[in-house]
């Protein structure tokens, strides 16, 4: 009764809320801050860099040519790598125990090695193996192909089928996840109304697993495109293998290195982009 | 026989279906007439949806035939055997089987409207106008006209299932079957799914209801099979399940659920 008396006879006062300070974070932001300028104040005094070399070989041909080809051979890797991981991620979830037998075998041999390995291998083996590559149109005279292998399998090649091969068993298995994803009412559903197992697969559930397999798959773009530095060991002229080529004649070791480096940001905010028009295209339902 | 089964809309004849020693269909043989409206009642686990499942061959049978106006559903007969027909057969068999599910089952990444034509446009190859046209009709129908550019998580359960309803009509079935419809429903918007299936009573549709809504059961069904175990128990009409059951189970299950 007087508690509530004289809270009501009170005076209305001014309250000021004061939070508590987050300090760990803001000590650990000053801590990261102070590290960071240490370390540039350290590669200015040194000079590690010359910046009118860096911005001459920037836009150089030779460089431009580096970055256009890790480029292509990123992006069509990519590309062979989803259709790969297409079939093998269907064959996984076929439910025959053979083709998911082989699918899982077809992951583990081409996850379980370095791609740097693979690449080595197609370059020497395929010449090895097969002498000469001969395709025909079957029951026909047609002739498509008739070369020497080594003719064939150029840096390039060895490098597309190396990355994309790699490359396809981290997309099945994203790809599997993607459509395991997908609730088993909504293939039921398209069942129901007389869709075909590929129509089901194309209107329904490659569409709902789409939103999970682009954030992934965008990822795996952004390693690509920097994995075809590894293509320098079969001797492509990509970014890296040009920028080496350079710095071995002039010794601008540095600056030729940030060159590769700049141009693979480049590249990586390019893929970026994509897949942010990809996610916007299959949004979150 | 013959003459029953071609008259008939639909025909389950000795119908089996176990997962391996599981038996969840105990040789069930059931007939019903065109624009019969029958209802499946029965406790949970009774098979009531692998029934269902096995009238469109979403499930497949151990024994038994199935026959949807007079064709047998699934398989071809040669001799003594059942031959499981192509994926192609029995999508084309399934058009005329419309199924509405007890957890709506809408396309998550397609419109209402989407949703309404994907039968007509994926499946009969219906032009776009017209099918958005019919598809535009369908959601008048179910009360809907105003929902058709929303997703289907922009709606309630009642109103996505009333865009099930129109999404399975648009492909003009011969039967339709329900799958549990307000199972998913709280009261409220359960009733709306029933005036949407009652009035596709009054319009002659042959329809087979699993479902736990009594209401649809007692109001305007014309007949009650009631299962228990995967056996058929009591195939009787409607108004004599509730007023003279005539086994124990069924006596228990009116007891408990009309009261």
């Amino acid at each position: 009764m007087t508690v509530a008396a004289s809270c009501a006879m009170a005076e209305p006062r001014a309250v000021r809320v004061k939070h508590r300070l987050r300090w760990g974070a803001w000590l650990l932001s000053a801590i990261v801050l102070l590290v960071t300028g240490m370390l540039l104040v350290a590669a200015i005094r040194a000079k590690i860099m010359n910046l009118e070399v860096f911005l001459t070989y920037f836009t150089s041909e030779q460089v431009l040519l580096g970055a256009r080809n890790a480029l292509i051979l990123g992006t069509l890797a990519l590309a062979l790598a989803s259709v790969i991981g297409l079939v093998v991620a269907l064959m996984r979830v076929s439910g025959n125990p053979i083709l998911a037998g082989l699918s899982a075998t077809y992951v583990y041999f081409f996850r379980g090695t370095p791609m740097l390995i693979q690449l080595l291998f197609w370059f020497n083996a395929l010449p090895t193996m097969f002498q000469r590559l001969h395709l025909t149109i079957p029951f026909t005279d047609i002739v498509l192909l008739d070369a020497p292998t080594t003719t064939v399998v150029t840096p390039f090649v060895a490098a597309l089928a190396g990355l994309g091969l790699a490359e396809g068993a981290y997309m099945a298995e994203i790809i599997r996840a993607g459509i395991l994803a997908v609730d088993k009412g909504q293939r039921a559903a398209a069942r129901a109304i007389g869709m075909t197992e590929a129509q089901v697969l194309r209107h329904v559930v490659i569409p709902q697993a789409a939103r999970i397999i682009i954030p992934a798959g965008g990822n795996q773009y952004i390693m690509l495109l920097k994995s075809t530095s590894l293509a320098s060991a079969i001797g492509f002229l990509e970014l890296l293998r040009i920028a080496t080529d350079i710095y071995s004649s002039n010794f601008m070791v540095i600056e030729l290195l940030a060159v590769a480096a700049f141009w693979y940001l480049v590249m990586t905010a390019f893929a970026t982009a994509i897949q942010t028009v990809l996610e916007k295209t299959f949004p979150q339902r | 026989m013959d003459t029953s089964l071609k008259a008939a809309a639909v025909v389950l004849d000795s119908v089996s279906k176990s997962y391996g020693p599981v038996e969840i269909l105990k040789n069930v043989s059931v007939s019903i007439a065109p624009g019969e409206v029958v209802t499946l009642l029965g406790p949970s686990g009774a098979g009531k949806s692998t029934l269902l499942r096995c009238i469109n061959h979403l499930e497949t049978i151990s024994a038994g035939r199935i026959y949807v106006h007079g064709k047998l559903i699934g398989y071809r007969e040669v001799g003594d055997t059942l031959h499981e027909l192509s994926d192609r057969e029995i999508s084309a068999q399934r058009r005329s089987i419309g199924m509405v599910f007890q957890s709506f089952n809408l396309f998550r990444h397609m419109t209402v409207l989407q949703n309404v034509m994907s039968g007509p446009v994926h499946v009969l190859r219906t032009p776009k106008v017209e099918a958005a046209a019919l598809a535009r009709d369908l959601l008048e129908k179910v009360g809907l006209p105003d929902k058709a550019d929303r997703y289907p998580s922009e709606l309630s359960g009642g109103q996505q299932q009333r865009v099930a309803i129109a999404r399975t009509l648009a492909l003009a079935p011969s039967v339709m079957l329900f799958d549990e419809p307000t199972s998913a429903l709280d009261p409220e918007l359960s009733q709306e799914v029933v005036a949407t299936i009652r009035s596709l009573a009054e319009q002659g549709y042959t329809m087979l209801i699993a479902t736990h809504e009594m209401a649809i059961a007692r109001d305007f069904a014309d007949r009650v099979i009631f299962m228990v175990h995967g056996e058929v128990v009591e195939d009787v009409p409607a108004r004599s399940f509730f007023t003279t059951p005539r086994h124990e189970r069924s006596r228990q299950f009116v007891a408990r659920h009309a009261g």
